[in-house]
Parts: structure tokens; sequence; C-alpha cells
């Protein structure tokens, strides 16, 4: 008798286990390499070696000289624009930034473009204030959030150790 | 006759394991794509002071030094030493902002042997928003010493604003 052979309805099955074993290994390895880092930006400080040529005699408007008092325990006492005290509430910057742009008239203005703040800060005073101050002076976000350019050359005034 | 019951079928029950595979690819790929190669000397124990006006720059510094300043701080945020510390600088030790100058000079000497001008070199300094400014002030004292000349300041984009 002749024997009929049956189509198997069997599928091939390949094992998944491996390429799962390996794609998990690849999770765990790239997960362990990610690192959340929040977006960080610069803010360019000039400061030549002690002895280096100062300020470009052809520039028009002279240094403008920021003052940074300190409280004994790091915070502003009063932010000075020249002999001008402009405080030290939250506004404080603010306001510099006003002062900074009516100084220059126009940001970008070629006339202007070599102005340079000095920064003469108290010893104490926590960085953050630094910062603040250092971005009043810079610039500001316009509308569509880019930043225009008040001051390109900003430098610190050297260390004054606090007399004890 | 009594009939003998049915027997269970001998295929066992099959999980479709495509849309696993799916999700786990695209993870793959999504982590493949975040991760940076890129050696990041940033330290996460430094909290950086928040501004508006700082945006990630567009051109990358070709020769750049990275210094923190900051604090040992516990789990909560506080500060276990009053003093501040360089951290991931020279020997990895404990290093005081104050004695940095003869690992600027190490560096200033490196740069020289590569055949870089010192004027082309960036000192990044990232100093925690509670770190005396005159500290900061100091280590770019130091930096000056060792003949550079072109420092930045580092902030986190402020976005909340």
């Amino acid at each position: 008798m002749k024997r009929r052979l049956v189509p198997s309805n069997d599928k091939l099955q390949l094992d998944m286990t491996p390429m799962i074993d390996c794609t998990f290994q690849l999770i765990i390895f790239f997960m362990l390499q990610l690192k959340i880092i929040q977006p960080e930006g610069d803010f360019n400080i000039n400061m030549p070696p002690p002895g280096a040529p100062g300020p470009a005699i052809g520039a028009i408007l002279p240094e403008i000289k920021v003052t940074l008092k300190s409280n004994p325990d790091g915070s502003l006492a009063a932010l000075m624009l020249g002999q001008r005290n402009l405080g030290n509430s939250p506004k404080v910057y603010g306001l510099l930034n006003e002062e900074i742009l009516q100084i220059i008239g126009r940001p970008g203005d070629p006339a202007t473009k070599d102005t340079e703040v000095e920064i003469d800060i108290d010893y104490k005073l926590h960085f953050k204030h630094v910062v603040s101050t250092v971005s009043a002076c810079s610039g500001k976000l316009d509308k569509k959030g880019r930043l225009v350019r008040y001051i390109e050359k900003i430098k610190f005034t050297p260390p004054r150790k606090p007399s004890e | 006759m009594a009939r003998r019951p049915q027997s269970s079928s001998p295929t066992s029950c099959e999980i479709d394991m495509t849309p696993m595979i799916d999700i786990v690819f695209q993870l793959i790929t999504f982590f493949m794509f975040t991760m940076s190669f890129e050696e990041i000397q940033a330290d996460e124990r430094v909290k950086l002071p928040l501004d508006v006006l700082a945006k990630p720059p567009e051109v990358k510094q070709k020769h750049a030094v990275v210094m923190n300043i900051g604090f040992l701080r516990n789990v909560k945020g506080e500060r276990l030493d009053p003093e501040p510390l360089l951290f991931n600088f020279g020997s990895g030790q404990k290093i005081r902002p104050l004695e940095a100058s003869k690992y600027m000079e190490q560096e200033a000497r490196l740069y020289r042997l590569r055949k870089v001008e010192l004027e082309d070199v960036t000192i990044k300094i990232r100093a925690d928003q509670e770190v005396a400014s005159g500290i900061v002030q100091e280590v770019i004292k130091q930096c000056q010493d060792a003949g550079f000349s072109k420092f930045a300041i580092s902030a986190v984009a402020d976005t909340s604003k």
C-alpha cells in the first residue's frame, strides 16, 4: 500500500532568546551611559596678564566700572555703576542692563564696540551675583530669543582679600 | 464503550514577541543617538548659577581647560566642608583652588609642548553659585600667572523665564 505524505503544519521556529538577551544587554549598556546634563552656556571674560597693554586708545567711551559690595554672608549689599548705587533688589540686574544700554546708545554700534566693563567684586560675594552682573552687561534677549549684545569686553579686578 | 476524554493539545501558548522587539529596538536607537563618547569634564557636584543668556556655544572651543570649583555636599545638598575644592583636576586628589598654580603651570607646559599658543586656550570656570567670588578671582590670577589669558565662566540656561 502506498503511504500518503501529509504536509506538516508546523512552522520553522527561530529561537529568539539569544537575540532578546543581546538587545537587553545593549539597552542596559546605553542606559548606564546616559547622562542627563542641563544645557550650559559660557560668558567670555577678557583677562590679559598683568603688564599687557590696556584698553584701546581709540575707544570713544571710557571704561565702565561696576562695583559689587557684599554682606558678610555673601549676599549682595549694593551694586554700583560708577559712583551711583543701584541697590540690591532682585531687579537691580535689569536696572543695570538698562543703564548699560543708555551708555552705549545702540547695540552693535561700531563706536561703542570696544567699550570695556570692569567689575570690582568683594571677596566674599557669592559667585551667582557676579554671573548675573556679567549677564546684565553682556546684553539682552530680544522677543525672538536672540541675544542682543551690549558689551563684549568684560574683565574683573584682581582679588582683594578682606582685611581680617 | 466509554470514550476517552480528548487529550489537551500539545502545542504551547505562543506570545507574539513583535511589539516588544519593536519597542526594544526603538529604545536602543534612542540611547544610541543620545549617547556621547565625548569626554565630559563637568562635575555634577558643582551647582552652577542660572542665567537666561547662558546658551550652549555654537562653535566648540578648540582647546579648553575646565576648572570645577565647588563644595563637597551630602545627599540633601548641605555643605560638608565650608571650603571649596577643585574637582576633576590635576591628580584627582582634593585640591584647594588656591593651590592650583602648580597644576596650571603643568597645563601650560603641556600646551607649549603641543605647540599650542596659550592665547588660544580657554580656561572654562565652572564655579558653584555659592563659591566666594574672591576664590574665582584667585584661580583666574593663578591661570594668568601661568600664561593663560582667555577665560569663560559657565552658567546653566534658565528656561523658566
